[in-house]
């Protein structure tokens, strides 16, 4: 039986050498990235939701709103 | 020094192991190990894919890229070559589809008007000469060359297919017989004399 065609014109060829650098920097880049933007968002949600209140109907602020680091009302 | 022994260590896990560390811990030099075992992969089926030697580097680059930001989403339920290929599939395709003008179904009719012979053409299919083969699945659609290249060049199973294109078994195997037509009839067209 005659050889499978498609297995005569598979590509042979080898992937540029320059080619695993390019990826690895990338790679590196957008690994920093990330860790940039994770950082960034995690202390800006925190920052944003210690402000946080939640405020009732008659503009009292509600039982279970967000902490209030001020303390009690003296 | 550390680094040159964990890399051997890194070298002795298999994909999933590779993978599954990666997921708990990002680190480039044990992506580079990924790297190394599948890049001439990769760049061989983008290469086969695109005929260019040049999109086929950027292709590869991208699919590298793309399998690091996507590898928290890696579920393990297949291997992590059929993923991966699954990444290229997709991505040479978007790419090689772009300025394209799709093509429409036209064969739906013929399937239904009569009984297909399919062993008949996959034998014709495989009997060919590699060199007008070769022809044919250049200038075939995108989508059907893969799919060719994958069930006669990579020797995908179905299942395997049904995973990389997220298809159901039926929808292969139709698409299969597609193909195969297709490329017969593109055959018939650019070598009318023969039989």
């Amino acid at each position: 039986m005659s050889e499978n065609p498609f297995k005569i014109i598979r590509p042979t060829d080898q992937p540029p050498e320059s080619l695993r650098k390019d990826v690895m920097s990338s790679v590196k880049f957008v690994m920093l990235m990330m860790r940039f933007v994770q950082l960034f968002v995690a202390d800006l949600g925190m920052s944003m939701f210690d402000k946080v209140r939640h405020i009732s109907s008659d503009g009292q602020p509600s039982a279970n709103s967000g902490k209030d680091r001020s303390g009690p009302d003296l | 020094m550390f680094s040159k022994r964990s890399k051997n260590k890194d070298d002795a896990l298999n994909d999933e192991e590779l993978v599954s560390a990666l997921q708990k811990h990002m680190d480039t030099e044990r992506f580079g190990v990924l790297y190394d075992r599948y890049t001439t992969k990769v760049y061989q089926k983008c290469l086969g894919m695109t005929r260019d030697k040049d999109l086929a580097k950027d292709l590869t680059h991208d699919i590298f890229l793309k399998a690091f930001m996507n590898l928290s989403k890696f579920d393990h339920r297949s291997k992590f070559g059929t993923w991966l290929y699954s990444i290229t599939y997709n991505y040479c395709l978007d790419t090689l589809r772009k300025g394209q003008r799709t093509r429409s179904e036209e064969i739906d009719e013929r399937i239904e008007d009569g009984v297909i012979d399919d062993q008949a053409y996959e034998a014709k299919l495989l009997g060919l000469r590699a060199d007008r083969l070769d022809l044919v699945i250049a200038q075939l659609d995108p989508s059907d060359r893969a799919l060719l290249l994958m069930k006669y060049q990579e020797d995908l199973s179905v299942k395997e297919i049904m995973e990389v294109m997220a298809l159901q078994e039926s929808a292969v195997k139709m698409r299969i017989l597609r193909a195969r037509e297709r490329a017969l009839r593109l055959y018939v067209q650019l070598y009318p004399e023969e039989p």
